[in-house]
């Protein structure tokens, strides 16, 4: 016994020595215990022992069940409201004492300790307090005597499971040098000779530090918690170390675990909703495709799965999120200075991390909900290669055909499915590949006659290179397609088949280079090769006398070139520069209209056509995009950001309803419809209250945009040979001030987001049949000045939390009909100005509890419920307004999606 | 297509949805803006300028005062006028043939001191309506017209008006003369199993002309008319009217038929903001309805006998279902009690074997007799009966 005891100490000392203790774990159930019972029963289970005067406990009753825990964890719960302290040392003893913590005379660094500042919560301290006070020394004396400098390298992983954390910031306390963990969790810092406080930051909050006394070039791996009991996967996204330091503006992060929070139509778990929870993002109505960031349109976000671009992120047009949270791993949205490696889109990149799943154990986890269930699994294939893939599908109409016997729904019929499988193999310390695929599939009716259907298909594969300590590179070789289809067979003579299809094919590289501290490179190229099919109307049936219409496919490439530069100055101060060179052209074969020069885009106007051969250039367009931004840091506890750039799209959406219609369709910039093009400048102001619990912030905007479509009365933008003919060149200009106070730690968290911001639109000064409102600016279909979003979580217990959403915002613009008049022998309409109007405004509140299982370790699966209301209010949400003829009178009405509260549930699992 | 689409959506939202009434507050200034009507023929045939003003969408059409009495003229570009004279509740009626290659401008002077100036005018003179005809087909008959347009004259509207004669469910040759207590023969004036209507259509038929060969528009259909309408159950005709239209008035035409057909509903395109040719002098932001033409109108008459399309299904008239003549006579004692308030007309006599005057009627409903509750038995000026 004692030669184990030996050995263990011996082990532990060794462990310690590299800094990294191997904690054990502790499980049971510890009911009335008096203390000094609870202490032998620790002391059988484990190798620690106890050393306590009886008196400090004799009043300590244990009341405990825990499973995998580690000691510190368990002590604080248990010392809970009592002034007892306890102290660790490395032989495994456990001093407790009254009021103040033992000192320890084990260490001649010990007494150089620094006092640990009280503010930090006791209760998310789950690692052991003594490696955070403890001097580790880095090197030996005499190291490379003739550097002033020397690196720190190691590893840091997550208590809970081992793995290493992406993500997470080393950052050293005095200087502010820092950096993130790579995807192997890998740091690297090179710092002054000397002493030094690293703090590791893992982006749930919680903080590590480690003091060490850099001598010369060494290792020091960490481990640090993701979460306190670990009830589930949280995974984080965002590579910001905090609110204050970060170097960009306008990002907005959420994590998973927010999102599968937030109450759900019919429980699905749905990205976009978490995401309209942040300021600056709002949406035209319940049930619409995409959101809109800061004035910008659905069509200028990039929406991008890892590193595919995915099309229509919705099934059923809008009801729910196309993406599957369990095989996500994080959403970052960048509204206001979007990194100069994405490009591409006006207004923002959504950028949804992919999950490659865990290298330790093959697990799984699912559930099943009113709609549709799911699955996923996930573990090691071999010792250097991980999986996950999952896939979601509605597995029956039950809902529909219950609401089928209240209305007269006939062969009303959904169903759609979505599925991802995600391989990540390490082929060595130098070399990850890394491959994403996402399929998704709606197929709906809603009577017998009319079939709609769409499909995103996405394949990436991404090979990272490390080729130095300073330099990495991703190369990335994808595809991504975007499809749908209408079947209509109402009547066999006119049945059709109308189908639309657009198709990339990408190539990228992207590089970092890391010069000494002060300068951390992004540079690359992406190229995208465009194939889009307009539309093909076919007959359907042998019956058929539908004609045949196809259009001419369009096809371009578009070629960026990047260059960036993260510049740390001082401090204080940080700067980002960098710019992107797009190049685009669209090539044959192709006929073309050509005008009289300088005259409107009508029919009438047309001189003649023009025919390119198969690769002949019709159209090129280059420019540059812009985009700097800056830090700077005013005291401990705020700081003071500017930013401005500019952005180039090529793709855009024809729609000219105001929500996004089943038949919206992309089209490429040509000869006539010019790329559109614009530009953000913003300043914002961000501060830490309370102790750093409560993050504040508040960003102030302004954007102009160019060669914004908008359409001609009467524009058929379906099989139309002549779009051109139909679109009306609009500017576009928004501006906006958000507030955002988020509280992130505590039973009680959540955030309060207003936002007050216009969007305005203008024909622009071409030539153009029509001016819409005069050529005056006017506001956008999504132009709502006022927007709250209060998303409150309070925990209950470990086990159960609850989620209240609340949401108000100014109803959006509508043009409406308001008088009449007689002409040509007809009642006719009189519409108001554009958009002089606006539906009601918007409120609803959305409540949602969250159950978890116990967890026992032995326990097969863990499982969880999820229930609640939607719209708990039953408040009638206008969605849209329309007049009918009733009786002869012009009547409106508005519609409401979700009228009255929808409950919900959900069963999840997981094993 | 679009219409599946609508009517996916109006189903989407039963699923969930709730519709309630919406009245939003109008501000009163987007309310009385002034409509200007016409295609003014510039050689002379009358032809009527019309004014009103919108009104609000719930209310009835009420003409304003200050429409009546305004004085309106054509300005010729040496300044020479033109008037147009008052008809009473805004029409007015212009006469005169007008030089047709000088520019013009109208100008309306309005009793309330509010002047407005129309855009230059250049007559334009429609070409002649080549052919109008008609064509069983599967479904009915289409009804075509056949045009050429030239370098004037590119963009065509066309409008028609439609006038058909009917019989009623149930004809009857008797009458009740109350005076004598008796049934006797209707004369040529009272004729009740014979009828016209007449309607308006407001259908809007636009076309260019250069979108085909030598600008030779053939056989544009102009109105289909569907198996079993009663509109063919006897005789029908049909006045086409044909104008030439500028670019900016093909565009008016546009916007106003697409707004007429698309009344906002969920996911139709927004509508645009009707304008026109005219400007209010004292503000011209304000807005004012109306594209005024000048030029000449075409038009060309066309009449199709039931004779030419038969078979011809019987017509299903809503009015006239469940149409009987009733089963029981009703005898000279009780004429009077059933056929003096109207309600009953007499039908067929009921001679007994070997008589010669009826003993009594058998009656049906005045609804399923009288055709002029729907329309009118005078036939209209125009009207020409088949040549035997």
């Amino acid at each position: 016994m004692k030669k184990l005891l030996l050995s263990i100490f011996f082990i532990c000392m060794v462990f310690l020595a590299f800094g990294q203790s191997q904690e054990e774990k502790i499980t049971g159930v510890f009911a009335q215990m008096n203390f000094e019972r609870f202490a032998s029963a620790l002391e059988k289970q484990t190798s620690y022992q106890f050393y306590f005067r009886q008196k400090d406990v004799k009043d300590l009753k244990v009341n405990l069940q825990v499973t995998e825990a580690s000691l510190p964890n368990i002590l604080n719960e248990v010392f809970t409201d009592t002034d007892l302290k306890y102290t660790i040392d490395s032989n495994k003893g456990v001093w407790i004492s009254l009021n103040s913590r033992m000192q320890m005379n084990f260490s001649s660094d010990f007494f150089e300790i620094k006092e640990r500042s009280e503010n930090e919560n006791r209760g998310t301290d789950s690692v052991d307090r003594f490696a955070r006070n403890k001097l580790y020394t880095i090197g030996k004396q005499g190291d490379n005597p003739g550097s002033s400098t020397a690196t720190i390298s190691g590893i840091v992983r997550s208590i809970e499971n081992g793995e290493p954390m992406v993500g997470a910031i080393v950052l050293e306390k005095v200087d502010f040098n820092q950096i993130v963990t790579g995807p192997d969790g890998y740091y690297e810092l090179t710092l002054p000779k000397g002493r030094h406080t690293l703090v590791v930051q893992n982006i749930g909050g919680f903080q590590e530090q480690r003091q060490i006394n850099l001598l010369g070039d060494g290792k020091l791996d960490m481990l640090i918690a993701e979460t306190v009991l670990s009830l589930d996967e949280v995974v984080v996204s965002s590579g910001a170390l905090s609110n204050i330091q970060k170097l960009d503006m306008g990002v907005q992060s959420i994590s998973i675990d927010e999102v599968k929070r937030l109450p759900a139509v019919l429980g699905e778990v749905d990205l976009v909703r978490g995401i309209l929870t942040m300021p600056g993002v709002n949406t035209v109505g319940e049930a619409s495709v995409g959101f809109n960031v800061r004035g910008g349109a659905a069509d200028q976000n990039l929406i991008l799965y890892n590193k595919s671009t995915v099309f229509n992120p919705s099934h059923v047009f809008g009801f729910f999120s196309a993406f599957n949270a369990d095989l996500t791993s994080g959403v970052e949205l960048y509204k206001g200075s979007v990194p100069v490696n994405y490009g591409g889109r006006l207004s923002s990149v959504l950028q949804i991390d992919a999950d490659f799943g865990s290298d330790e154990k093959f697990s799984g986890s699912g559930g099943i909900g009113l709609l549709t269930g799911r699955l996923s699994l996930e573990g090691p294939l071999t010792e250097k290669t991980t999986f996950k893939i999952g896939g979601r599908a509605t597995y029956s109409d039950w809902v529909l055909n219950l609401l089928e016997d209240e209305t007269d729904l006939n062969g009303s019929d959904v169903s759609f499915y979505d599925l991802n499988a995600n391989i990540r193999h390490q082929i060595d310390e130098k070399n990850i590949l890394e491959f994403t695929s996402y399929l998704s599939q709606d197929d709906f009716s809603f009577d017998p006659d009319t079939t709609f259907n769409y499909r995103n298909v996405n394949v990436a594969g991404t090979w990272r290179h490390f080729f130095n300590d300073q330099l990495e590179a991703d190369f990335t070789l994808g595809y991504d397609s975007y499809d749908f289809g209408i079947i209509g067979i109402e009547n066999p003579l006119n049945s059709f088949n109308f189908t639309f299809e657009v198709e990339q094919l990408h190539l990228r590289s992207d590089f970092q280079y890391r010069k000494n501290e002060n300068h951390l490179f992004k540079f690359g190229l992406h190229a995208i090769q465009y194939d889009l099919d307009p539309g093909t109307n076919q007959p359907f049936g042998p019956e058929s006398i539908v004609l045949e219409q196809d259009l001419e496919r369009e096809r371009a490439r578009e070629i960026s070139v990047y260059f960036g530069d993260e510049f740390t100055i001082s401090e204080q101060l940080s700067v980002s520069y960098g710019g992107r060179y797009m190049f685009y052209q669209m090539y044959g074969p192709q006929t073309i209209n050509q005008y009289v020069p300088g005259a409107p885009l009508t029919e009438s106007n047309v001189i003649g056509e023009e025919t390119f051969e198969t690769g002949e250039t019709i159209q090129t367009y280059h420019g540059p995009e812009f985009r700097v931004s800056a830090r700077y840091i005013l005291g401990n506890e705020s700081s003071i950001k500017a930013g401005f750039n500019t952005m180039r799209q090529n793709l855009h959406l024809l729609t000219n309803t105001s929500a996004i219609a089943p038949t919206d369709s992309w089209k490429l910039s040509d000869s006539f419809i010019k790329p559109q093009t614009g530009g953000q400048a913003s300043i914002g102001y961000y501060r830490n209250l309370a102790r750093g619990q409560i993050e504040f912030s508040t960003e102030v905007y302004y954007r102009y945009m160019r060669n914004l479509l908008d359409f001609r009365s009467g524009a058929t933008l379906i099989l139309n040979e002549n779009i051109e003919q139909d679109v009306l060149n609009s500017d576009g200009r928004a501006y906006g001030i958000e507030f955002l106070l988020k509280k992130n730690v505590g039973d009680l968290t959540g955030s309060l987001a207003y936002t007050y911001s216009r969007s305005f639109l203008r024909t622009s000064d071409d030539p153009s049949v029509e001016k819409i409102n005069d050529g005056e600016f006017y506001p956008s279909n999504f132009d709502q000045p006022h927007n709250v979003v209060l998303a409150l979580n309070y925990e209950l217990s470990k086990r159960i939390n609850t989620t209240l959403n609340t949401n108000y915002s100014t109803g959006r613009p509508v043009t409406l009909p308001i008088s009449k008049f007689e002409y040509a022998g007809s009642e006719r309409v009189f519409f108001s100005d554009r958009n002089a109007y606006r539906i009601p405004d918007f409120f609803r509140i959305d409540f949602s509890v969250n159950l978890e299982g116990n967890h026992k370790v032995d326990k097969i699966a863990h499982a969880s419920w999820s229930f609640g209301v939607y719209n708990l209010l039953g408040r009638s949400n206008p969605y849209s307004v329309y007049f009918t003829p009733v009786e002869g009178q012009i009547r409106g009405f508005q519609l409401s999606i979700f009228a009255r509260p929808i409950p919900f549930i959900t069963y999840n699992f997981r094993f | 297509m679009k219409n599946r689409i609508h009517i996916f959506l109006i189903l989407i939202f039963l699923v969930l949805s709730c519709r309630e009434p919406f009245e939003p507050v109008i501000e009163p200034t987007d309310q009385n803006v002034l409509v200007v009507e016409g295609y003014l023929d510039s050689d002379g045939t009358p032809s009527i300028l019309s004014l009103s003003f919108t009104t609000d969408l719930q209310s009835n059409f009420q003409p304003s005062s200050s429409l009546i009495g305004a004085s309106v003229f054509l300005e010729a570009s040496n300044g020479g006028q033109f008037s147009l004279i008052d008809q009473g509740n805004g029409d007015y009626l212009f006469e005169t043939d007008i030089p047709e290659n000088d520019t013009y401008r109208l100008r309306i002077f309005l009793t309330n001191g509010n002047s407005y100036t129309s855009e230059d005018l250049n007559p334009i003179i429609t070409p002649d309506i080549i052919d109008v005809g008609y064509v069983r087909n599967e479904t009915g008959v289409e009804i075509f017209l056949t045009t050429q347009g030239d370098e004037n004259a590119d963009d065509f509207l066309w409008t028609y008006e439609e006038t058909w004669a009917f019989r009623p469910a149930i004809e009857s040759q008797f009458k009740y003369d109350p005076d004598i207590f008796d049934v006797v023969l209707r004369g040529p004036d009272e004729r009740i199993d014979l009828c016209y209507r007449s309607f308006p259509n407001s259908d809007l038929i636009l076309e260019t002309s250069s979108r085909f060969e030598d600008q030779f528009v053939f056989r544009q259909s102009i109105a289909q008319i569907e198996d079993g309408d009663e509109k063919l159950s006897e005789r029908y005709s049909i006045l086409i009217s044909q104008k030439a239209l500028s670019k900016e008035d093909s565009e008016f035409w546009e916007i106003l038929k697409k707004n007429t057909d698309d009344l906002g509903s969920i996911f139709s395109p927004l509508p645009s903001l009707i304008g026109g040719n005219i400007t209010l002098d004292q503000n011209p932001d304000v807005p004012v309805i109306g594209q005024v033409s000048l030029g000449k109108v075409r038009q060309r008459r066309l009449f199709i006998d039931n004779q030419e399309i038969t078979p011809w299904l019987m017509p299903e008239v809503p009015e006239y279902e469940g149409c009987v003549i009733s089963a029981d006579t009703v005898f000279i004692a009780s004429y009077d009690a059933v056929f003096r308030s109207g309600v009953n007309i007499p039908v067929r006599p009921v001679i007994p074997e070997g008589g010669f005057n009826p003993v009594g009627y058998r009656s049906a409903p005045v609804n399923c007799v009288d055709c002029t509750r729907r329309g009118t038995n005078v036939a209209p000026d125009f009207w020409e009966d088949d040549q035997p």
